[in-house]
């Protein structure tokens, strides 16, 4: 009897040794690869890196003309390349795991980039934020269903995603986005043009309006939401086929009676305005969806 | 079945729905897969290109009006005196060039694009026109150099607007005085599409629905994979909504823009399905 319970104890001992090794066999196994890689570069870089698998990239700025890409991966898993020509630098990270139809697999790659301040981006990642702060060059985003947030970066910026989100705070320069689901938030910016089209995503500017600016926002669902200041001087053109324009500054934003509009639509609802002098040119549309038009306090 | 044959099959048959021979090596082979996405992708661009159209006489003379007006183009005389010391057919020489002659086609073919975009598009405020500046003549009364030559005093800040300042800022938005540009006359008839722009949506859709139907499965990563279909059947439904409201009311210009949208977002997407299942190998 005591020989019986002594072997089951020492088989316990047994399973509970072979599931601590196991778990840190595995634990070994995922434990996070990081590459760091450096590249000097003389003028202004242009940077392109296409995350074929899952993962976040974040860009951020520095002084040195230099590139620095850190990378985090499951060893084995993500082949990471990356080349240099020049102050042209390219980044691929591929899967190595084997396709099969009958068990998806979710592979991840993390970057950390730092990147000159004048720098050009390409940057393209299937999930996972995308992240550049202070950055100015032009530079196109891609994301199927990653948020992409922006911080104070200029230059014609052209952001593409699927369901991601666009953040951007204290932008300038040109910003096109683009997406079937995601929205899109523009704040404390200053665009001198702007284009946002989503077809069931919201959309809200809450920026400036600068002179000659042209500033386009579509949802074909969402809402859009457009906010002014008092002293903001722009023509707007509001229009929506089964929506609703929501003006909750009537005091402010009279409608323009006096100019010869066409209407796109006969069934459509419009709301032109002018405030100030019209100096920025303002067109919101949206199929379904509600334009909001608010006065900041 | 090979890559040979599936492209016999695509030739002969189109893109209509491939055989079930063909969905399995595209299944296996990403260069057949890429070439459904360019022919897919070929024939949606190709539907879009809008039929040749001359434009109508008038805007010929607008053209020729504000462009002699900003200065772009001289008087007709002065081309005339420049040319008047050599034989008239000397001059045509440099255009017979076939480099010049290529410069030629090619400019005539840009103005006719501009011409024939600017017709059918301006008037509209759906996304595709939304990308489009405002035309000069309606931005301010003044020709293009009056503020270098005589510089406005500076403006208060933007009062609040009322009646009377919209009426005082519509002298400045229309165009008085002797230097006054020549106005386009507006048109009578509200610019609708035009059959073969209607023909082409059901067109586009029904590439898209074949291409749709002969994809294989997309990436092999389970949240890329949902977040595509996810997408491809938002558009779907949106697509859906518009075509009903088309047949309901087929002239209606902002429907048609938005359907316009979907649909080229829908064969972008196509395409990453693609491309996310031919790049994981």
């Amino acid at each position: 009897m005591e020989r019986r319970k002594m072997g089951a104890r020492g088989g316990l001992y047994v399973l509970g040794a072979v599931v601590f090794l196991g778990g840190a066999l595995t634990t070994m196994a995922r434990a996070a690869e990081e590459q760091e890689k450096h590249f000097t570069v003389s003028g202004k870089p242009v940077v392109t890196l296409n995350n074929i698998v899952n993962g976040r990239i974040e860009v951020k700025s520095w002084k040195n003309a230099e590139v620095v890409v850190t990378s985090t991966s499951a060893p084995g898993k993500v082949s990471i390349d990356a080349e240099q020509v020049g102050d042209r630098i390219e980044i691929n990270a591929t899967s190595l795991e084997e396709s099969s139809t009958s068990q998806p697999h979710e592979v991840e790659a993390n970057f950390q980039l730092v990147v000159p301040e004048e720098t050009e981006l390409q940057l393209r990642t299937q999930t996972g934020l995308i992240l550049v702060e202070q950055v100015n060059g032009d530079m196109k985003l891609q994301s199927v269903a990653g948020d992409v947030h922006l911080k104070e970066v200029s230059g014609y910026v052209i952001v593409k995603t699927a369901s991601g989100s666009l953040v951007c705070t204290g932008c300038t320069g040109k910003l096109d986005f683009n997406s079937i689901s995601g929205s899109a938030q523009i704040l404390q910016s200053s665009p001198t043009s702007l284009n946002l089209m989503t077809t069931t995503g919201n959309i809200l500017y809450d920026g400036e309006f600068r002179r000659m600016g042209l500033y386009t926002m579509n949802s074909g669902r969402g809402l859009v939401e457009v906010r002014f200041s008092r002293g903001d001087s722009f023509d707007l053109k509001a229009t929506t086929y089964r929506g609703v324009v929501d003006n909750q500054a009537p005091e402010v934003l009279q409608p323009d009676m006096h100019t010869k509009h066409h209407a796109i639509s006969s069934m459509a609802k419009s709301l032109w305005v002018t405030m100030g002098q019209g100096s920025a040119r303002v067109e919101v549309s949206s199929y379904s969806g509600t334009i909001r038009i608010v006065k900041r306090d | 079945m090979e890559c040979r044959d599936v492209a016999t099959v695509l030739e002969q048959e189109g893109l209509s729905p491939l055989p079930l021979e063909a969905r399995d090596h595209l299944n296996e082979c990403e260069a057949c897969r890429d070439l459904l996405a360019d022919l897919s992708a070929i024939v949606v661009a190709a539907k879009r290109i809008p039929a040749e159209e001359n434009p109508p006489e008038r805007v010929w003379v607008s053209l020729r009006a504000q462009l002699e007006a900003e200065g772009i183009i001289g008087e007709a005389k002065v081309a005339a005196e420049l040319v008047a010391a050599e034989p008239w057919w000397q001059g045509l020489a440099p255009f017979l060039r076939p480099r010049m002659l290529a410069m030629v086609s090619a400019g005539i073919l840009a103005v006719a694009g501009g011409l024939y975009i600017s017709t059918h598009h301006t008037k509209t405020a759906g996304p595709a026109v939304a990308r489009s500046a405002p035309p000069a003549v309606t931005q301010t009364a003044q020709p293009p150099n009056a503020e270098k030559a005589a510089p406005a005093p500076l403006q208060p800040a933007a009062p609040m607007l009322s009646a009377e300042n919209v009426m005082k800022k519509q002298p400045g938005r229309t165009i008085s005085g002797a230097n006054k540009p020549p106005q386009i006359r507006e048109s009578t008839t509200a610019l609708g599409p035009s059959p073969s722009e209607l023909a082409s949506y059901g067109e586009s859709a029904a590439v898209l629905d074949q291409t749709e139907s002969a994809m294989p499965s997309p990436a092999d990563n389970a949240a890329v994979a949902e977040a595509l279909r996810e997408n491809l059947r938002t558009l779907n439904e949106f697509i859906a909504e518009c075509k009903a409201r088309l047949k309901e009311n087929p002239g209606d210009r902002l429907t048609q823009e938005y359907l316009n949208m979907a649909l080229q977002q829908k064969a972008e997407l196509l395409g990453a399905m693609m491309d996310s299942r031919g790049s994981e190998h």
